[in-house]
């Protein structure tokens, strides 16, 4: 019963993954975007969109941690 | 105590690095300047290029020839580390300790060029901005920047290798359903290597311009005026 749980918890963690990859998805699509309107900045829209892709899979990253965190240390 | 298995794979990979550059070393020194760059020689030059122009458009130039090398050393440090998967040692930066000391790095550089582009009073004011009250808020998000640098590192290495683990299991399971030569892993030789493909070199290419990117425009950010 109690590993049930804690696989359950550590799926709904996982969860918070799905809001991250519709963010990464918009970053995605505004810097095709401005780069179709403003092909000379393709260069520093390229670098601005992996930093803020970058940042904002912090988010993903931390909900995979505190997953981690359920299965192997909780389920230990 | 006991001694982590990274710290052995932390050891070859730094001897490997070191004696690659003393390869390095020689070649260049050697090298002709007048004649025409071509094999290492050109792929070094080049490498050096691209990334003094990546730190010279973020922070000014007087920067730029200090935080260069150092840029350059961590970025071949972090991407080696994350492909030492593929050569089965352990992969360094899937342990928390290697990538909060990398972290704790780049905060001290971006805490010294801090001081240094406001002053000592500047930089001691800079702490109490925009009120006295926030002060907490100030090393919260100081804080909350080596966090952040360390736990992106650790998370998609250590993600990469379990993941790679958990499928290894998996196609280990399916291949038993094979008689005879199925105790043999032999589905996991063929579906593995493209998975390997993304999750060792593509995202330790990855991770590796990220952290440094990330460290640069910190640092940039810090710096008074940008020409």
């Amino acid at each position: 019963m109690e590993k049930a749980v804690m696989a359950l918890a550590a799926a709904l963690c996982v969860c918070g993954g799905c809001v991250t990859g519709l963010a990464e998805g918009k970053v995605a699509v505004q810097a095709v975007e401005s780069i179709g309107k403003n092909p000379d900045a393709a260069d520093k829209i390229q670098s601005m969109a992996i930093i803020g892709a970058a940042i904002s899979e912090t988010c993903a990253i931390y909900c995979l941690l505190v997953a981690f965190l359920i299965i192997f240390i909780l389920g230990a | 105590m006991v001694i982590q298995t990274a710290v052995y794979s932390i050891i070859i990979i730094t001897v490997f690095m070191a004696l690659v550059l003393v390869y390095i070393n020689r070649k260049l020194v050697s090298f002709d300047p007048l004649s025409e760059p071509k094999g290492v020689v050109l792929l070094m030059i080049m490498a050096a290029q691209t990334v003094d122009n990546m730190v010279k458009t973020k922070t000014n130039e007087k920067v730029a020839k200090y935080l260069a090398p150092y840029i350059m050393t961590i970025a071949a440090y972090i991407f080696l580390s994350n492909i030492a998967g593929l050569f089965s040692l352990e992969t360094p930066t899937s342990n928390y300790s290697v990538t909060l000391a990398l972290a704790v790095i780049t905060c001290i550089l971006i805490e010294v060029y801090s001081a240094k582009g406001r002053g000592v009073k500047g930089y001691i004011k800079s702490w109490f901005e925009p009120l006295a009250p926030f002060v907490v808020m100030n090393i919260m998000s100081k804080f909350s920047t080596l966090l952040s640098l360390s736990l992106r590192l650790f998370g998609n290495i250590l993600s990469g290798s379990i993941l790679m683990s958990v499928i290894y299991q998996m196609l280990g399971n399916i291949s038993k359903l094979i008689p005879v030569i199925g105790q043999f892993n032999i589905v996991g030789v063929i579906i593995a290597p493209a998975l390997h493909f993304y999750f060792d070199l593509f995202a330790g290419v990855m991770q590796a311009f990220i952290f440094i990117t990330l460290s640069v425009s910190f640092i940039g950010k810090e710096l008074p005026d940008k020409q």
